[in-house]
């Protein structure tokens, strides 16, 4: 598990994220291939990003808990330049999309979407969650879910 | 919320003087010190003010108060603080430091720099590769941190009332026409909507003209008691009201709406704690770092409803001159704004409005200026505004 590995060792493996204390939780779940997403325990609710306490009720006992990675397009941006990252050629314009997530309304994270054609990477779009790989290390990204349709 | 509304420093607090190095959209060879320090004098020497008598000092991203204290050699402070930008975060400041009596005479100053995070051209000059690297957003393209909030947003916009890039580009034309009649700013040549969409895109759908141009230069502004500015040289610019807003879902994701952020809680304050809104005033000055703001910021204070930004700027479009005239008389962003002046974080905004109410602003001068309003910064963290009226 990569849970197990160390705090160096986890740096390491996400050299262009800032990871902290609040954060680390995600990118060991990234190793394993899971999307964590705290949740408070007290009260039931989703935040985003990661904290140490739960905005709502303040309860300490916030867990980072696996999402389903089902989602909608919110927002669509295509970048035409931007950081270099491994995999990323701007010549075509690179999809940036922020995603709310099925779990509760206005809970959003945010990556780009493989395996189509900007023309289809609209907002409003089902999405799913998948994995690709960078620099060595997973990285979450979305494809079409092709079973759905466009939602408002 | 229930907030209790209180403005106990309305019309107490002034604004003695304000000055403008200029903007240049190059890198030129002189250090952000240098620029702030001219600006400074400049706004000092104005108001008839010296060295001695200022014993605040509020500065921004760099330099600091305390740089700027040893450069210009301000023998003493009681007050110095060094506040994030845009400027009604200084402005906010200097009202609260004098009006309480901490100092007296503010020296408040914002220095425009160009940067690597913010112009790859400054890479080339190795005296701005230290310096700030705030703005930036993160190191890969799947955030949306930072600047890039703003494109997101604007995608959201456009998809949810249909709206289309020309909506942005009368933005950037109407700045742009008011710019050329501005020495100080850094773009005069007239743009047209056919030359705004050839323009070169970063993120679709914001294109280069939709991002405010990086500039080298500075302002600065003597801020004191109205009673003592009335003994200074120019004209007092009375701080009617001033306010920052923020919501606690304010980062660029899990802002909850265009409808939903600090712009609403501004233009709550302002209205509940100042003297005058839209109908009776005679400049407007929405933020434009990024066109999609001023286009919120034009719907969150009322001029029109969600959506409708770009049908109003149709409708109060001046053809003679280019520009918006609302109602054939109020301008938007006279000098220019961020887009054509320069990125000057909101200080550009409001040495124009201080210009304007004092009656000094040249060309650009509106006739009988007597109020203005200022709504500075964006979405997320940085929504502030402020009513600036003059004395009299
Ligand atoms: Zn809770």
């Amino acid at each position: 598990m990569a849970c197990e590995i160390s705090d160096e060792d986890l740096i390491e493996r996400f050299p262009a994220y800032a990871i902290d204390h609040d954060t680390k939780a995600r990118y060991r779940g990234w190793l394993d291939r899971v999307m964590l997403v705290d949740r408070c325990r007290n009260c039931g609710t989703w935040h985003e990003p990661p904290g140490p306490i739960c905005p709502l009720c303040w309860s300490t006992d916030t867990v980072p808990t696996a999402v389903g990675g089902s989602g909608t397009i919110h927002m669509a941006i295509f970048l035409h330049q931007g950081p270099p990252a491994e995999g990323v050629d701007y010549t075509t314009p690179y999809p940036v999309v922020v995603v709310e997530l099925d779990e509760q309304a206005g809970l959003r994270i945010s990556s780009t979407v493989v395996g189509a054609g900007n023309a289809d990477i609209v907002i409003g779009r089902r999405v799913r969650l998948d994995w690709i790989e960078r620099g060595g290390a997973p990285m979450p990204v979305f494809r079409l879910d092709d079973a759905d349709g466009v939602r408002s | 919320m229930t907030p209790g509304w209180r403005n106990p420093a309305k019309d107490l607090v002034a604004i003695a003087s304000a000055a403008t190095t200029g903007f240049f959209a190059s890198n030129t060879a002189r250090s952000q010190l240098s620029y702030a320090a001219q600006a400074a004098i400049a706004a000092l020497r104005a108001a008839g003010v010296s060295a001695a008598e200022v014993d605040g000092i509020i500065g921004s991203t760099s330099p600091t108060a305390s740089e700027m204290q040893q450069a210009l050699g301000i023998p003493v402070v009681t007050y110095f603080a060094n506040p994030p930008i845009p400027f009604v975060n200084q402005l906010s400041a200097a009202v609260a430091a004098v009006h309480s009596g901490l100092c007296n005479v503010v020296l408040a100053y914002h220095a425009s720099y160009r940067l690597p995070w913010n112009t790859s051209a400054s890479l080339k000059d190795p005296f701005r590769r230290g310096g700030m690297t705030g703005g930036a957003g993160a190191a890969v393209p799947e955030s949306v941190s930072g600047s890039v909030g703003y494109t997101a947003w604007a995608s959201r916009y456009l998809h949810e009332y249909g709206g289309t890039r020309e909506d942005l580009g009368l933005i950037a034309i109407n700045g742009r026409s008011n710019a050329a009649n501005n020495p100080a700013a850094a773009l005069r040549e007239p743009l047209t909507m056919p030359g705004y969409l050839d323009a070169r895109m970063i993120r679709y759908p914001l294109c280069i003209l939709d991002m405010d141009i990086a500039v080298d230069g500075a302002d600065a502004f003597v801020i004191t008691t109205a009673e003592r500015a009335r003994d200074m040289r120019l004209k007092p610019v009375l701080i009617n009201a001033a306010t920052l807003g923020m919501t606690s879902t304010s980062s660029e994701m899990q802002t909850p709406s265009l409808r939903e952020h600090g712009q609403q809680v501004v233009v709550e304050s302002l209205k509940a704690r100042g003297d005058f809104w839209i109908d009776d005033c005679d400049i407007y000055f929405p933020y434009d770092g990024f066109s999609i703001i001023a286009l919120n910021w034009i719907e969150n204070a009322g001029f029109c409803g969600p959506g409708e930004a770009g049908e109003f700027l149709r409708q109060h479009w001046d053809s003679r001159t280019n520009r918006v005239l609302i109602d054939g008389r109020v301008p938007l962003n006279p000098h220019g704004g961020s887009l054509s002046e320069g990125a000057s974080q909101g200080s550009g905004h409001i040495r124009e409005a201080v210009h304007q109410l004092q009656g000094s602003a040249g060309d650009r001068q509106v006739a009988g200026a007597a109020r203005a309003i200022v709504t500075a910064g964006g979405f997320f963290f940085n929504a502030q505004g402020a009513l600036l009226r003059a004395d009299g």
